[in-house]
């Protein structure tokens, strides 16, 4: 579904160059909850960025079901962020001048949806999410694991056939963090979506199928799950 | 997406309100300010009725109080005048001649019509030559007048339509006293001599009989001077005069330069007015500059967020520019509540149509200068790096 063939990622200043992503080789396959692990600064969001066409690699290629995207528009890049990739960050990133099913909404703003079912699909994400309570609160009206479940409840919205999560329970209670853990779970589970989560939290990650750990921008570790707690 | 806009902003409806207020205002007086220089603008491009091209104004003025002296003097300096060869017309006239700061007025009723307000003109048979006008209907003054048993006048069409209606005035009486009585004997199409940026009011020639109006004085001479006639005549033109009008005042100007001078009544105000509209037009215009800047800075991570759940950068800069016509359109929106009570009050007697062209011309300027400011913030927003903006929180 994903695939990343020696991808670099170099930031350089006048001065500096600094080497975030060493010739990584990836492959994401369609209904994997795949958990990227290492430590802070070993490049887990710039892959993940990559993988979420946000970021562009120094060198390497990333594709999308087989096509690659390195040629494409930045136009055809946000259809494809659009309709195939949902985003769920550590910081929530909702805007605070929406409503909760407003920010839902969002991603469906940039297709040709009519406003009424924008609504229904906002609402029914926010369903599976358990905050149909909540759809006309502001996020500050709501605590940090509601939020979050708002943001999954707008990458939801688009149906997407990936999820790319980072850090998604990094600002979280080990209590909030089972339970947006449990949503993703489910989703993964039951509808068979292909999750990839950056995360510092080593029972999260052992929850999902497959683990990678990072190291210095490089892929040191890849391994089902059963086999990594064996 | 409008909707979404319109959403966003209603919620941002605290922050952005001095933005709104500052718009607000703008509009009202840009509404003001377009109001002034299309009414003037709509006058000026109206027909004068008359031609001011070579054609002197003198200004007689005796300076002794012996009438019937002062009377003689006035005929002899009419008809040397118009014996210069290098005059082709004159016409005495009152002090109220094209583009004179002078005015007279008179009020006339015709059956149901009363005291309908009109300007007044007294003028000589010639007058008519003097500025070529055109009469469209019945006849200009001529000898035949003289022994014309009612006093008779040439109307402009405006007061016909106030006076009259749809009826054909030559040939109506007017009544002025209990012995006199105004007989229309002919309609000019216009006749707007106060200033070019003047409407046309309602007016009326009265014919100048120097047989009968044996007491009267009339300070206006208008003449038509033959091309080629210049300063050389004008110099020869007074010390003739003066010498039969030893102790009279004599000035002469051109027409021209009485326009000039009339105009400037209009334009000095105009011109200032746009000016100050335009410094508060520079300051609307940083101000949304500013903010939009500002917002974009704010908003880094909304701006990523936006791009990472599928805004292409074209939609990001669109979002941005789109946000600030919204703004401007709710400004603009309780402006209108107020311009649009001019039209339809007929506040200050306007024609309507100028209000709504104000009203439009003033919204298109908000919005061109909403889409000027908005343009480069919000390009550089469209620049933003996803991935860089989504780190920004």
């Amino acid at each position: 579904m994903i695939q990343l063939t020696d991808i670099e990622k170099v930031y350089r200043t006048k001065t500096i160059e600094t080497v975030a992503l060493n010739r990584v080789n990836l492959q994401i396959e369609r209904g994997e909850f795949v958990s990227i692990m290492g430590p802070s600064g070993c490049g887990k969001s710039t892959l993940l960025n990559i993988m979420g066409l946000l970021d562009e690699p120094t060198g390497g290629y990333v594709a999308i079901d087989g096509q690659p995207v390195k040629t494409h528009s930045d136009s055809k890049l946000a259809k494809l962020r659009n309709e195939k990739i949902g985003f769920v960050f550590q910081s929530y990133h909702l805007i605070h001048d929406l409503s909760v099913v407003d920010n839902v909404e969002l991603p469906l703003l940039y297709r040709n949806v009519s406003a009424s079912d924008r609504r229904k699909r906002a609402l029914e994400a926010l369903e599976k999410v358990g905050l149909s309570a909540r759809t006309k609160h502001f996020p500050n009206q709501l605590s940090g694991g509601q939020r979050q479940r708002v943001a999954i409840a707008r990458a939801l919205a688009g149906n997407p056939e990936i999820i790319l999560a980072d850090e998604p329970t990094g600002n979280l209670d080990s209590v909030m963090g089972e339970e947006i853990m449990d949503i993703l779970l489910r989703l993964n589970q039951e509808e068979g979506t292909t999750i990839v989560m950056v995360t510092h939290d080593e029972n999260m990650a052992l929850k999902t199928n497959r683990l990678i750990r990072f190291f210095d921008g490089q892929q040191v570790a890849d391994s089902m799950v059963i086999e990594a707690q064996i | 997406m409008i909707r979404h806009l319109f959403k966003l902003i209603w919620n941002q409806k605290k922050s952005n309100f001095l933005l709104i207020t500052e718009i607000f205002f703008s509009f009202l007086v840009l509404f003001a300010v377009l109001s002034f220089i299309i009414y003037n603008y709509h006058n000026y491009t109206q027909p004068l009725g008359f031609k001011y091209d070579r054609v002197w104004q003198l200004w007689l003025n005796p300076n002794t109080d012996s009438a019937a002296h002062n009377i003689a003097v006035q005929q002899q300096l009419i008809q040397r005048v118009r014996s210069f060869p290098e005059v082709e017309h004159a016409s005495l006239a009152n002090s109220n001649t094209p583009f004179a700061f002078s005015q007279m007025n008179n009020v006339l009723s015709y059956k149901s019509k009363k005291d309908v307000e009109t300007d007044i003109f007294d003028v000589q048979d010639d007058y008519k030559n003097v500025l070529g006008m055109e009469v469209s209907r019945g006849r200009w003054f001529g000898p035949q007048d003289n022994g014309s048993l009612h006093d008779p006048i040439v109307i402009n069409k405006k007061l016909q339509e106030e006076l009259f209606g749809e009826e054909d005035p030559i040939g109506k009486l007017i009544p002025i006293n209990d012995s006199t009585q105004y007989a229309v004997i002919g309609v000019v199409d216009h006749y707007r001599s106060y200033s070019e940026f003047d409407p046309e009011e309602g007016a009326y020639f009265h014919r100048i009989n120097l047989e009968k109006d044996k007491n009267s004085i009339w300070n206006g001479l208008v003449i038509k001077v033959r091309p080629g006639a210049g300063v050389a005549f004008e110099e020869k033109m007074v010390r003739e005069l003066s010498r039969i009008a030893k102790d009279w005042t004599i000035e002469v100007t051109t027409q021209e330069k009485m326009r000039q001078s009339k105009a400037k009544v209009t334009t000095v105000p105009m011109i200032a007015m746009s000016l100050v509209c335009g410094f508060l037009i520079i300051n609307v215009a940083l101000g949304l500059f500013g903010v939009l800047w500002y917002n974009i800075n704010r908003r880094y991570s909304e701006i990523g967020l936006r791009r990472a759940i599928g805004a292409s950068s074209k939609q990001i800069r669109n979002q941005f520019v789109g946000e600030v016509l919204v703004i401007a359109t709710f400004g603009l929106l309780l402006g209108l509540l107020l311009a649009v009570q001019f039209p339809l009050l007929n506040v200050f007697q306007l024609s309507s149509f100028i209000y709504w062209e104000s009203i439009g011309a003033a919204a298109f300027l908000i919005f061109l200068l909403a889409i000027v400011c908005a343009i480069y913030p919000s390009r550089q927003a469209s620049k933003i790096f996803p991935a860089v903006a989504l780190h920004e929180e």
